[in-house]
């Protein structure tokens, strides 16, 4: 038997691979070589050996595994091959979708214009509140004080004190002095101090010297209240008090002869 | 001639294999549903002989039809005709599994494997539904002895060596190789008779 015709009858096992390790490198060896006798005879052999699957007993697969391998192979199909899809929109966004931004940009800005709005009307609620809060006290610190005159007023323990004009065409000026409320003054029909001059209440004590307090004028009516919570000197120590004339914001030391004295005794 | 006697014939109105393998590189999933009707069942009994298990044999099938979907251009009809091939593919892939190769080589072997070529395409002179090809195979196998027909499934269905057979058998060596290769040429030569 030649070489050929040993490894003719190799064909038919290494078509079944069922040659072992030594055989098959030999064979393959010979095949390699382009022997055109064998490679045909090993096709035919190939050949051969696959129509013994049809020794199997006959079996049916199951129609899911049919339809999982259509189905695969269907989803991993090109896009011809698909369904074609419903035609779209040129902009490839649903008209749904834009209707949408608009209301959420509509929403956005009235959102904003409600918050400046809102916040414009709670600065306006604050100055309003910060308003009336002024006010309050305003007029809690008049009704104090209108309780003060009240009781310098109605009160025995004050002393009434006459402060006369020098000029006897000028009105009189009333002081009441309470020992613990202070001092309230009180005048009608007083002139309006000339050249933005205002009037100036002077404390004069026991030695003669006088003690600078509050500074006044008459409203438009010519009438004077002026209350003096924390008068310089006490009642007893006093001895007069005097009205001067004296530059807006007031003097530490009387410039002008006074308008007005009154003694305290 | 032994070729074209067992190769099938279709009809006019009816796409050959092979014009159907063409037309899944065009990603035809129509062609693939023939294809698949045609030769699920003989590619799902020999799978199924060789792993006795529905489930993994239905994976194993799943695999082999997802691999020439996916891979069609692996099958070159100047090599041989298309039901050789798959069967050969379908084998092999069975075999791959009762060795309980791992799945990474598995999936690597998907990408690389390049199965020999079978035959030439030969000229088609006969048609011969799948049917009346298997009676003929069993017939012509079931003249074999008794221990010529185990040694023959030992090695197409278990994937077994001369050796591994002997062994199994507890017979000589060249008594297992005598006994597949006259059993092979009997069948050969029974199937050119037939045709």
């Amino acid at each position: 038997m030649s070489e050929h015709d040993q490894f003719r009858e190799l064909l038919e096992a290494h078509a079944l691979n069922a040659l072992d390790a030594s055989e098959r490198a030999a064979l393959e060896a010979h095949l390699a070589t382009g022997c055109p006798e064998c490679v045909t005879a090993l096709e035919e052999a190939r050949y051969l050996v696959s129509q013994l699957a049809y020794l199997a007993p006959p079996a049916e697969p199951s129609e899911m595994l049919r339809a999982r391998v259509l189905r695969t192979a269907r989803a991993e199909a090109s896009p011809a091959q698909r369904p074609k899809e419903p035609a779209r929109t040129s902009t490839a966004i649903p008209y749904w979708l834009w209707v949408g931004v608009a209301a959420l940009l509509l929403l956005s800005v009235y959102s904003t214009w409600n918050a400046r709005k809102l916040q414009a009307e709670v600065a306006e609620v604050n100055q309003r509140a910060a308003a009336e809060l002024t006010q309050r006290e305003k007029l809690e610190h008049e009704l104090m004080v209108a309780k003060h005159e009240a009781w310098i007023l109605t009160d025995p323990a004050s002393k009434k004190i006459a402060i006369w004009p020098n000029d006897k065409e000028m009105p009189m000026i009333e002081a009441r002095w309470h020992p613990k409320m202070g001092i309230y003054v009180t005048g009608d029909k007083i002139p309006m101090p000339k050249d933005n001059k205002v009037l100036q209440l002077w404390l004069i004590s026991k030695n003669g010297k006088p003690m600078p307090s509050h500074v006044f004028w008459p409203d438009a009516n010519g009438k004077i209240g002026e209350m003096v919570d924390d008068p310089p000197e006490v009642l007893a120590q006093t001895k007069a008090l005097a009205i001067t004339e004296e530059p807006a914001g007031g003097s530490l030391q009387p410039t002008s002869t006074p308008m007005w004295v009154g003694g305290v005794s | 001639m032994f070729l074209a006697a067992l190769t099938p014939k279709y009809g006019d109105d009816v796409s050959s294999d092979a014009t159907l393998v063409v037309q899944l590189l065009h990603r035809d999933v129509n062609a693939f549903e023939q294809l698949y009707d045609r030769h699920s069942r003989i590619v799902y009994a020999l799978v199924l002989r060789i792993l006795q298990q529905a489930s993994t044999a239905e994976e194993v099938v799943q695999d082999v039809f997802l691999q020439l979907w996916r891979n069609a251009g692996q099958y070159q009809s100047d090599r041989g005709p298309f039901v050789p091939w798959l069967l050969t593919l379908a084998r092999n892939r069975a075999l791959d599994h009762l060795r309980l190769k791992s799945e990474r080589q598995r999936r690597r072997e998907d990408q690389t494997e390049e199965l020999p070529a079978i035959a030439k395409a030969p000229e088609y002179e006969k048609a011969l539904d799948e049917k009346r090809r298997a009676e003929r195979v069993r017939s012509l196998i079931g003249t074999l002895s008794a221990p010529q027909k185990k040694a023959i499934e030992m090695a197409y269905f278990e994937g077994l060596s001369h050796s591994e057979i002997a062994n199994a058998l507890q017979e000589p060596l060249g008594t297992v190789k005598s006994w597949i290769r006259n059993g092979l040429l009997r069948l050969k030569e029974g199937l050119q008779t037939a045709s």
